[in-house]
């Protein structure tokens, strides 16, 4: 009958894992006597829950093999691996320190990237509702590619609340350049005209007041920095700040909210919310049903994602609609993009409510962190690999008194992960103290590492493991597998002979090429851009955007007195800052420019060169019909006699009166555009531009500003030098540079330190047979030639991959970040090359000469 | 050492153990003491508290006979030592005490 009551099988031999062996007879004795018991009593079920049970309890220390501190010799073996590894490493200061410095420098970096990289993928991934909230998204033809725009339709969102019952929410975003007046605190400031949606489909707390405030068209809610811009530390709510749109426009709005603090992580942000029915206060010529103007933005919340495609599909009529009203600006289809994912796509998306600046950096910098990574690991393996031959005796007396190939194996693997770990901790260090600070301070981010951060730890650990293993299991089992009886006999030579150690060099030979060439490259490249010519005069160039055609006249005719000023222009488009776009009709494609309405005299004033025909007329109204385009149209075109050529915008034809040179209308990130210019008419003049005589930039500047502060004290005045009409570009540049060098610089160091570790312990191996060879009379030459030969056939090989490759990946580089770099020259390559090849002798020639300058006596004697 | 006193619990093992004299073994003993505490006692307990008296040297063992209701496993007999006597005594002793020095005022509880 007992046949066939069985013991759980899976609970027994958990069992009989933790209880250790002299008291697993009563104690499971115990256990089954009761079992048998309780399987009679009240059947085998219950009998097996409360066998469970029972071994479940009895999983108590009393029961527990006992820790191996007390009876096994494994912890005492781990202590004795423990001290040699100690004593190994102060035997070999140099190596471990190569080892030590080279890790933990590759695991700073590593943190310093995953800072990075855990700060890009949580950027606006507070939202609650990140999933659920989508923007709408425009797919457009735009000379013969298709591009998606971030914009939609003034009518599309209150269509879409009424057409789809699975939208629960839909917010319009307009931002509106607005002048904000309260007391004497006056600015020019960003006014977003949104729907009371936008709070509850956003995650933006208020730190004062009530989200539904928007509700109320007199309302306005600020953002924490702007809260303490116009009102300082007090609470504002119920302030009434007055708003002036343009010249006519004016309302009072009562402050009803202030957000908190935004999170550091965000993109998407405002300084100022409104309801978006004010748009008609802003401008009276907004219409709602107008489907040829443009919302900065529409979201919508689908609270089932599951119903995206439904919509996506329920999209088309809304084309049509579009396309009957909009035949300069046909659209293919209308699309969706979830905010969770917005911020690492928007660099496909033009115009779009959030953007995407980290691409470069999200690509460039794990790269980098697993090329140190590779490289400090490869360090670690040569290093150890060559000096283990100094270790031999220790590893043959372990395996005589009865270490087996394992337990060698083990022995290297926890030598390698206690020191990878003593690595990780100055690696930390670095990246705390020098690293992070660095990388924040030059990329203007708020990076950290937070030690509450649970990823984090996961990744220091995986970091461990995975540097720790991979540096330590090709020496462990190259090292374990030696016999003992030839380890003894003294007939095993290795070290020199070792193919991977070569590999490992020459890869290390590779990327300090790339890394060299690339900080070259971004050096001259800074240079470049520095002095490259922006296509027209922007040195001695100020202007001021204005708000109209009085205020224009007014300063026209102060800055017109002026002695220093050379020449005064009206433009409604102002380069550097303010474009519109047209589309060329051709008689088989449409082609969108872009434009600029200037006056007569604004290539004088901003010293841009016509290069055939002519300037407009002085009269306005003689070059009604004329345009001037630059270069680029031309060539795209392929226009042979631009002079010639009429062209048809907006059912108007056009008249090319004369071209100019090209020039830089954006920073150095964007390509020359084609661009066409066309006479501005008065009215809409927004920006007033001088030209100052040499010299006299700064008091021109003081005196336009000064004109400006007499004449319209209530307007802040909003003007400049054309130098920095491309904020943060130049410091960008300089960024890049400075980055790429400090790349190269560690990726030399950690090169070069392992070359050297290598050399000088191949070199101290050979002490024996370098002796002998001075001894029989060998020179210096001799001896250099017998150390260079060694590396000779490896650096070259390595570099002949080397330079194309650097030129490849340097090239890529450069090309993704600028639109028209300096192109990279193959004399570049050769100057890291060169520079290469200069450290790699140095390196060797430090051990040639202690090799010379040791007496053969000495060195003969040793062992 | 440890501690030379008594745990309560233990106290009951180091009793019942004296109680079951040559049988006190694992099981037996708690099922008398669930028997005559009423209480449900687990096995791994009296385990824990066998082997720690043992530690102390209140209680010595010896291994018994294997038997087929133990799927064929022998079990460890306990009994007391002078010394474990000695703990018992001392433990009842202040009990009585102690229990003997409370006024016969502390019990009346009619008087307020």
């Amino acid at each position: 009958m007992k046949k066939q009551v069985n013991i759980p099988k899976l609970v027994h031999a958990f069992f009989k894992w933790y209880c250790k062996s002299d008291r697993y007879e009563e104690l499971h004795g115990d256990l089954e006597e009761f079992f048998y018991e309780r399987a009679e009593e009240m059947g085998l079920v219950k009998a097996r829950f409360y066998y469970l049970r029972d071994v479940i309890r009895c999983c108590q220390p009393y029961a527990w093999k006992k820790p191996k501190v007390y009876s096994n010799s494994n912890i005492i073996m781990f202590k004795n691996y423990f001290k040699t590894s100690l004593r190994s490493m102060t035997r070999n200061p140099l190596g471990s320190f190569i080892n030590v410095f080279g890790l933990s420098v590759a695991i700073g970096i590593c943190l310093v990237v995953y800072s990075f990289v855990a700060y890009d993928y949580s950027l606006d991934q507070f939202h609650e509702n990140k999933n659920e909230v989508y923007l709408t998204t425009i797919r457009a033809d735009r000379n013969g590619a298709e591009v998606q725009y971030g914009l939609s339709p003034t009518p599309l969102g209150e269509l879409l609340k009424d057409d789809f019952a699975q939208i629960s929410k839909v917010a319009r975003v307009k931002d509106v350049s607005v002048v904000m007046k309260y007391e004497d605190k006056v600015f020019y400031e960003n006014l977003r005209f949104t729907d009371p949606e936008f709070l509850e489909m956003l995650t933006f707390p208020l730190k004062w007041g009530s989200p539904d405030a928007l509700i109320d068209v007199n309302s306005i809610i600020l953002s924490e920095p702007m809260s303490v811009k116009y009102f300082g530390d007090e609470n504002p709510i119920g302030e009434d700040i007055l708003v002036k749109f343009g010249e006519e426009g004016r309302k009072i709005f009562r402050v009803a909210g202030v957000a908190e603090a935004f999170p550091d992580a965000h993109i998407i942000e405002f300084g100022f919310l409104a309801n978006f029915k004010n748009m008609k206060v802003a401008d009276p010529a907004f219409d709602e049903a107008n489907w040829a103007d443009l919302l900065d933005a529409t979201l919508i919340q689908v609270p089932d994602p599951m119903d995206i495609e439904a919509i996506r599909a329920g999209m088309v009529k809304y084309k049509a609609l579009q396309n009957d009203i909009e035949n300069d600006w046909k659209i293919n289809s209308f699309d969706f993009e979830p905010l969770a994912s917005l911020h690492l796509n928007a660099g496909g998306i033009e115009d779009a409510i959030s953007y995407d600046y980290t691409e470069p950096g999200r690509v460039i910098l794990p790269i980098i962190a697993l090329l140190m990574i590779f490289m400090a690991c490869f360090n670690y393996i040569n290093v150890a690999i060559v000096s283990s031959a100094r270790r031999l005796k220790e590893i043959g007396v372990r395996k005589v008194i009865g270490a087996n190939r394992g337990k060698v194996i083990v022995q290297f693997l926890a030598e390698n992960i206690l020191l990878t770990f003593f690595a990780m901790l100055v690696g930390i260090l670095l990246a705390y103290t020098l690293f992070l600070p660095w990388l924040a301070n030059q990329a203007a981010l708020p990076l950290r590492l937070s030690p509450t951060d649970l990823n984090l730890w996961l990744f220091l650990i995986f970091i461990l493991l995975l540097t720790g293993l991979a540096s330590g299991i090709y020496p462990a089992l190259y090292i374990s597998k030696f016999d003992v009886a030839r380890i003894f006999r003294g007939s095993i030579r290795f070290g020199k002979k070792s193919p991977l150690t070569k590999v490992f060099l020459g890869f290390q030979l590779v990327v300090a090429c790339i890394t060299i060439t690339g900080a070259i490259a971004f050096t001259q490249n800074t240079l470049h851009i520095n002095s490259r010519s922006w296509g027209y005069d922007q040195t001695g160039a100020l202007y001021t955007s204005i708000t109209d055609k009085s205020a224009f006249d007014q300063l026209y005719s102060a800055m017109s007195q002026n002695p220093n000023v050379l020449s005064v222009s009206g433009s409604r488009d102002h380069l550097g800052m303010v474009k519109s776009q047209a589309v060329l009709r051709l008689p088989d494609r449409q082609y969108e420019v872009d434009q600029l309405s200037i006056d007569a005299q604004y290539f004088e004033t901003m010293g841009l060169q016509l290069t055939t025909g002519r300037n407009f007329k002085p009269d306005p109204e003689s070059d009604r019909q004329s345009i001037i385009v630059n270069k680029a149209l031309v060539e795209n075109m392929a226009w042979a006699e631009p002079l010639t050529e009429v062209v048809t915008i907006d059912s108007a034809r056009y008249q090319v009166v004369g071209v100019t040179e090209d020039f830089q209308f954006n920073s150095f990130y964007s390509p020359v555009k084609p661009t066409l210019f066309k006479v501005a008419d008065k009215d809409d003049y927004r920006f007033l531009s001088v030209r100052a005589r040499a010299g006299a930039e700064r008091e021109t500047y003081d005196a336009l500003k000064a004109e400006w502060v007499q004449l319209f004290p209530e307007v802040p005045f909003q003007g400049g030098y054309q130098e920095d009409v491309w904020p943060g570009f130049f410091e960008d540049v300089a960024i890049q540079e400075r980055f790429m060098k400090v790349v190269a610089f560690i990726a030399i160091l950690l090169s070069s330190l392992g070359l050297y570790g290598l050399v000088t312990l191949n070199v101290a191996g050979r002490v024996r047979e370098f002796s002998i060879r001075k001894a029989l009379g060998a020179g210096v030459k001799n001896i250099a030639f017998s150390i260079l030969r060694q590396y000779m056939l490896l650096s070259v090989i390595a570099l002949l991959i080397a330079a194309p490759l650097s030129y490849i990946a340097i090239n890529a580089n450069i090309n993704m970040l600028y639109a028209e770099p300096m192109p990279l020259t193959y004399t570049v390559v050769t100057l890291a090359v060169v520079l290469l090849i200069f450290i790699l002798l140095t390196v060797i020639s430090t051990q040639i000469r202690k090799v010379s300058k040791s007496s053969p006596v000495v060195g003969l004697r040793t062992e | 050492m440890g501690r030379s006193h008594l745990g309560e619990f233990e106290e009951l093992v180091l009793l019942t153990v004296g109680v079951l004299y040559d049988d006190a073994y694992a099981v037996a003993i708690t099922k008398e003491i669930a028997n005559q505490s009423g209480r449900s006692v687990a096995v791994s307990a009296v385990h824990k508290s066998l082997y720690r008296l043992e530690e102390k040297g209140m209680l010595k063992s010896r291994l018994g006979e294997a038997e087929s209701k133990r799927g064929g496993k022998r079990k460890r007999l306990f009994n007391i030592t002078p010394f474990g006597k000695k703990a018992i005594d001392e433990s009842m002793d202040l009990r009585v005490h102690l229990r003997n020095q409370i006024s016969d005022l502390a019990f009346n509880w009619q008087a307020d």
